[in-house]
C-alpha cells in the first residue's frame, strides 16, 4: 500500500510506537524467509566486492539505488509482520529539528550502552554480529563527527553530475560519491557506536538516515531528472548500469527499475 | 573541464604517494638483507608501536604493500585500504589519498602515509579505542573484507 514518509518532527506518538513495535517483531519473527538480522547480514556481505567483482552497496554508482530498494524491501516487511499497511520507513533531517533519539522513540541514550529504555536489551532488542564485544546498542553522538550543516547539503545537492568513471569513493564531480562521502558517511561518523560499523543497520536510526539520504537524491532527482542515473546500459566493468540486476535484490531490481519513487509505493512529505 | 583536471591532477597524486610508499619499503628491504641485521629486518618500520592508550593495549605493525595490522588488546582489527576523496573538517581542500576502514571505522578512512600522515595507524588505534570504550573488539573485527 501506498505511504506517505513523514520526517520524525512530524510524527504522531501512535507512528512512532507502531514503527518502533514492528521493528521489535521483526527481530523475533520471520516474514519472507527473513527476519531483521537479515538485513544486518546484507549490509555486510554487500558493502564489500563480491565475488562478481562489484561493490553494489556502497562506494560504487549504485548507493543510491541499493539502498532505495533496501529500504523498500524493509517497509515492506516491517508492514507484513505486524499486519499493519501504513507503517512507514520516516526521515531523520540531520541539519536540525527533531531529534530521534528520545525516550519515546529510538531511546535517549547516546553516550555509551543504551542499556535501558527503548531498543535496550530488555526492551526486546539484541545485537548482532557486532564488532564490538557487547550486548549493547552503542551510540556516541558527536564524539567523532559533527553533522553535516545545510550548507553543506545544499553544495552536494548543487553537483550536477549523478557519478561518473571510475564510479569509485575519489570521483569530486559525482554527486553520488560526494552525497556518499560529505553526508552519508558523516551521519553514520556522527552518531558514532555501531552506526560507525558495518553492522550499522543494529542501529534503527540507520533506516531513518538512509531515508534522507533517498529523499535528498529524489529532490535532486526532481531538479536533475528522474532517469540520470549512471552509468548508462553498456557493461560497465565492476559497476553496476542502468539495467543491470542489483544483488541480491529480485531480478530486474535495476537503478532504472526504482528510479521512480511513484512506482515503488511511497512518497515524501 | 576545470574540476575533471583537478580530480586527475589529485587521483594521479594519490597514485604518487602509493608508488613512494611501495619504493620505501623495497629500498628498505634491500639494505636490511644486506646487514647482519638482516633477521630483525621484517620489524624495522620505525612507525611501528606497541604501549598503551586509556587502559588499552594498542600494537601496530607497518608492512610492505600497505597491509598494516593493527591489535587491541591482543585482538586483531582486519584493516582494508581504499582510494578515496577527503573533505578535511579544518576546512582544508578536499585532496585524494589511501585511508584505511575497519569493521570499526567502516565510514571513517583514516589516511596513513609515510610523510603527513606517518602516525595514522596509530591515530586509528585511538580512535577504536575511543569507540570501544568499556569493550573489547570481537571476532567479527578481525574478519578480512575486499572494498
Amino acid at each position: 500500500m501506498a505511504v506517505v514518509r513523514k520526517s520524525v518532527a512530524a510524527m504522531t506518538t501512535a507512528e512512532k510506537t507502531a514503527f518502533i513495535n514492528a521493528l521489535r517483531q521483526f527481530k523475533t519473527t520471520s516474514v519472507s524467509g527473513r527476519s531483521y538480522n537479515a538485513y544486518i547480514d546484507l549490509h555486510i556481505t554487500f558493502f564489500a566486492r563480491t565475488s562478481d567483482g562489484i561493490s553494489h552497496a556502497h562506494q560504487s554508482a549504485s548507493f543510491l539505488p541499493w539502498h532505495r530498494a533496501f529500504l523498500t524491501m524493509l517497509e515492506l516487511d516491517l508492514q507484513t509482520v505486524s499486519g499493519n499497511p501504513d507503517i512507514f520507513i520516516p526521515y531523520w533531517d540531520w541539519t536540525g529539528g527533531a531529534s530521534p533519539f528520545t525516550a519515546d522513540f529510538l531511546g535517549s541514550i547516546t553516550n555509551g550502552s543504551v542499556s535501558s529504555g527503548n531498543f535496550s536489551p530488555s526492551w526486546g532488542w539484541s545485537i548482532y554480529r557486532s564488532s564490538i564485544a557487547t550486548s549493547f546498542l552503542q551510540r556516541r553522538l558527536g564524539m567523532n563527527a559533527s553533522s553535516p550543516s545545510a550548507a553543506t547539503v545544499t553544495t552536494v545537492q548543487g553537483v550536477t553530475v549523478y557519478d561518473q568513471s571510475p564510479w569509485d569513493p575519489t570521483v569530486f564531480n559525482s554527486y553520488r560519491n560526494r552525497n556518499e562521502i560529505e553526508l552519508h558517511n558523516r551521519v553514520h561518523n556522527y552518531v558514532g557506536g555501531h552506526m560507525g560499523t558495518r553492522e550499522a543497520p543494529n542501529d534503527p536510526v540507520f533506516w531513518l538516515h538512509h531515508c534522507n539520504i533517498d529523499r535528498l537524491w529524489w529532490q535532486w532527482q526532481a531538479t536533475r531528472g528522474i532517469d540520470t542515473y549512471q552509468p548508462r546500459t553498456g557493461f560497465t566493468s565492476g559497476v553496476i548500469d542502468n539495467t543491470e540486476t542489483m544483488r541480491p535484490f529480485s531480478t530486474a531490481t535495476t537503478p532504472s527499475a526504482v528510479r521512480d519513487i511513484s512506482n515503488l509505493d511511497y512518497s515524501y512529505a | 573541464m576545470a574540476i575533471t583536471s583537478r580530480r586527475d591532477v589529485l587521483r594521479y597524486s594519490a597514485a604518487g604517494v602509493v608508488t613512494a610508499a611501495t619504493a620505501a619499503v623495497g629500498v628498505q628491504g634491500v639494505t636490511s638483507a644486506d646487514s647482519a641485521a638482516a633477521p630483525q629486518s621484517a620489524a624495522a618500520d620505525p612507525r611501528d608501536f606497541d604501549e598503551t592508550y586509556k587502559r588499552k593495549k594498542i600494537k601496530g605493525k607497518h608492512n610492505a604493500g600497505g597491509k598494516h595490522e593493527l591489535q587491541i588488546n591482543n585482538r586483531k582489527l582486519a584493516l582494508t585500504s581504499i582510494s578515496t576523496l577527503f573533505f578535511p573538517e579544518d576546512g582544508s581542500a578536499p585532496h585524494v589519498g589511501v585511508g584505511y576502514i575497519s569493521a570499526v571505522n567502516h565510514y571513517d578512512p583514516v589516511e596513513i602515509d609515510e610523510t603527513a600522515n606517518r602516525d595514522g595507524l596509530k591515530k586509528l588505534a585511538k580512535k577504536i579505542v575511543d569507540i570501544l570504550g568499556d569493550a573489547e573488539l570481537s571476532d567479527e573485527a578481525a574478519q578480512e573484507h575486499r572494498h
